[in-house]
């Protein structure tokens, strides 16, 4: 019995801890509380990475909280693809972070720094504990958490157009919440349990009713909503391209995949697929709209002038490449999706960050400003162009390993024009980014927009940056520590 | 038959049907956020009701209590959390609702909305 059994759970706990004492720090020492914060995301971080190779092959890691075995009490249930997904909050919320400190300095004003911190690490602890939970109720209850500071986030600068922009995501955010917490109650209704394991062999035993049905269309609706999936993606744009820019590579880069894998695991775990018609039925009717997703966001994408707008609809047609990726129900498609949710939540958090050092620098947020930035800001501009490649799915980069996997799952799965959208959605994404890439590098900017030196953001906001895009090449190249024991993972689930 | 002996989850089912055209139709965003809710209540009712029992006891266990006739307490303690985060909601979208008001002078949802597009050019002070 080692001391590692309790890790699952402090991983969670210890940011949530974080965020309890850290307006005490804020209240005595506000300069502090930037550094303070990083303690309980590292020391999560830490923890996960003690946990790779804990995890028994092809199983899970279990732990319940006083003594309450997990029918009844909340299991924390951590497979390899749970872990894989948490490693890759870790990751990123502290990178994120880190660059925080500099541009939340800036613009965000004194009072609310200390509020955006603890939103921050109660949202990073969310995510975790969403990820890693195996009780639907405990499930909503981290969807919630997350949800509230994510709207309080997007709000923090207090501006108008941030406000607008929070209000939307509520009126949308809200009812959704409340359509999983019912779907939640009829689940409980006919079943009598929260656990998703015990529910999976009840459904299984009782086989699917009426109100099974209605429970998991509210459940596709509700995590739909959160994961912005496409004909109910309205409010991401505004809130992705208004948040101060930390929080819109948190939102875009992790909070919707979060949301996305969650749909995932009840799928999977809860009404275990195959069974039934149903699933199958909904599943292509998700497929379309993923479909949907993957044009309208790429269209949308290449129409936008300003950047960070341009990057939220790129993240509306990704979500369509991860919901594809699940919906051909084949080993190599879950695998895709999952790899997907990596490379897309570092690619895109890169660009996030990138910009916001162009805004944190110039106030620059429109394409066409971007002319000529190579000459000002090179490290920024570089790690902007490798994130592109990430995301457009050039070779040696972690976006090519997840497209291939997302089309060759496709391609078995017999579903060959979803295998044909998908790239589609390539070429839409090579338009959008080689675009911002070619006014950066290659066209003359306007006389005075740029300083005739290198000034480029302090390192402080650099090394998030170049980490997360050179992770997305690191990934790319060495796939392969981390696709089979996916592959593996993905053929267990199924 | 089985409906009218249901009745209470009919009922449930219109509040929150109610709620939703509230959400949905309403251009005032006070009223949005009443209907939100309704919505709410009516789910808690819902899971209220699933653990009602006609006379039922608390469930206790002290001497010779029936455990057949006590109450199914789970779905009270669900919905005590479920309360919780409602009210953190309301209050949240309460408060951006008065910031709204600030700096926008209306509650009205088109005109909000229609409000100057957040155009990317002017904007270059927000993050």
């Amino acid at each position: 019995m080692g001391a590692w059994r309790h890790f699952p759970i402090f991983m969670i706990t210890v940011p949530l801890l974080g965020a309890v004492l850290l307006p005490f720090l804020g209240y005595v020492r506000e300069k502090w509380v930037p550094y303070a914060s990083l303690l309980p995301l590292g020391t999560s971080a830490l923890l996960g990475v003690l946990l790779i190779g804990r995890i028994p092959s092809g199983g899970y890691l279990s732990y319940h909280m006083g003594g309450w075995e997990p029918p009844f009490g909340i299991e924390i249930r951590l497979d390899y693809v749970g872990l894989f997904l948490m490693l890759v909050v870790c990751g990123i919320t502290t990178l994120a972070l880190v660059y925080s400190r500099r541009y939340i300095e800036k613009e965000v004003s004194g009072g609310r720094r200390t509020a955006y911190y603890v939103l921050y690490l109660l949202m990073s602890g969310a995510m975790l504990g969403f990820v890693a939970t195996g009780d639907i109720f405990n499930l909503f209850v981290f969807m919630e958490i997350l949800a509230l500071s994510s709207y309080a986030l997007v709000a923090i600068t207090g501006n108008r157009n941030a406000v607008r922009a929070a209000f939307k995501y509520i009126l949308m955010g809200a009812p959704s919440s409340i359509m999983v917490l019912l779907a939640i109650g009829f689940l409980y209704s006919v079943t009598g349990t929260l656990n998703m394991v015990d529910l999976a062999g009840r459904i299984a035993e009782s086989g699917f009713t009426e109100v099974l049905i209605v429970s998991y269309i509210l459940l596709v609706v509700g995590f739909g909503v959160k994961a912005a999936l496409f004909p109910l993606h309205m409010w991401l744009p505004d809130a992705h391209s208004i948040a101060p820019s930390p929080i819109s590579a948190l939102l875009s880069g992790l909070l919707v995949e979060v949301c996305a894998f969650a749909l995932v695991r009840i799928t999977l775990s809860v009404f275990t697929m195959r069974a039934s018609d149903l699933v199958m039925g909904t599943a292509d009717a998700v497929g379309v709209a993923a479909a949907a997703a993957v044009l309208y966001g790429g269209i949308m994408a290449i129409l936008q002038k300003d950047l960070k707008m341009m990057i939220a609809y790129s993240t509306v047609s990704h979500i369509g490449y991860i919901f594809l990726g699940l919906t051909a129900f084949t080993a190599e498609g879950l695998t895709g999706a999952m790899y997907h949710m990596l490379d897309h939540g570092l690619a895109k958090a890169c660009l996030f960050l990138c910009a916001g050092n162009f805004i944190y620098l110039k106030g620059y947020r429109r394409i066409e400003d971007l002319k000529g930035a190579w000459g000002q800001m090179p490290w920024t501009c570089f790690a902007f162009a490798l994130a592109s490649l990430s995301v457009i799915g050039i070779p040696p980069t972690a976006g090519f390993i997840s497209k291939w996997y997302l089309i060759l799952g496709n391609v078995e799965g017999g579903k060959w024009l979803y295998a044909a959208v998908l790239l589609a959605g390539s070429i839409l994404a090579a338009v959008y980014c080689l675009r911002v890439i070619y006014y950066m590098f290659f066209q003359a900017g306007k006389e005075g927009a740029w300083e005739e030196y290198w000034h480029d953001a302090p390192p402080a906001m650099l090394l998030p940056v170049w980490v997360l895009s050179l992770a997305t090449l690191f990934f790319g190249v060495f796939s392969f520590l981390i696709i089979p024991s996916l592959l593996k993972a993905a053929a267990y689930l199924l | 038959m089985r409906l009218l002996h249901n009745y209470h989850y009919a009922a449930a089912m219109l509040l929150f049907c109610l709620g939703l055209h509230t959400v949905i139709v309403r251009r005032n965003i006070i009223k949005k956020l009443i209907g939100l809710n309704i919505m709410e209540t009516s789910v808690f009712f819902f899971y209220i009701s699933l653990g009602y029992l006609e006379g039922g006891i608390a469930p206790i266990r002290t001497g010779g209590a029936d455990p057949a006739r006590m109450v199914n307490p789970i779905p009270q303690a669900l919905i005590l959390t479920g309360i919780v985060v409602a009210v953190s909601v309301t209050a949240l979208a309460l408060s951006m609702v008065i910031l709204l008001y600030r700096q926008y002078g209306t509650l009205d949802v088109d005109r909000l909305m229609r409000e100057e597009e957040p155009e990317a050019g002017e904007s270059g002070k927000e993050g």
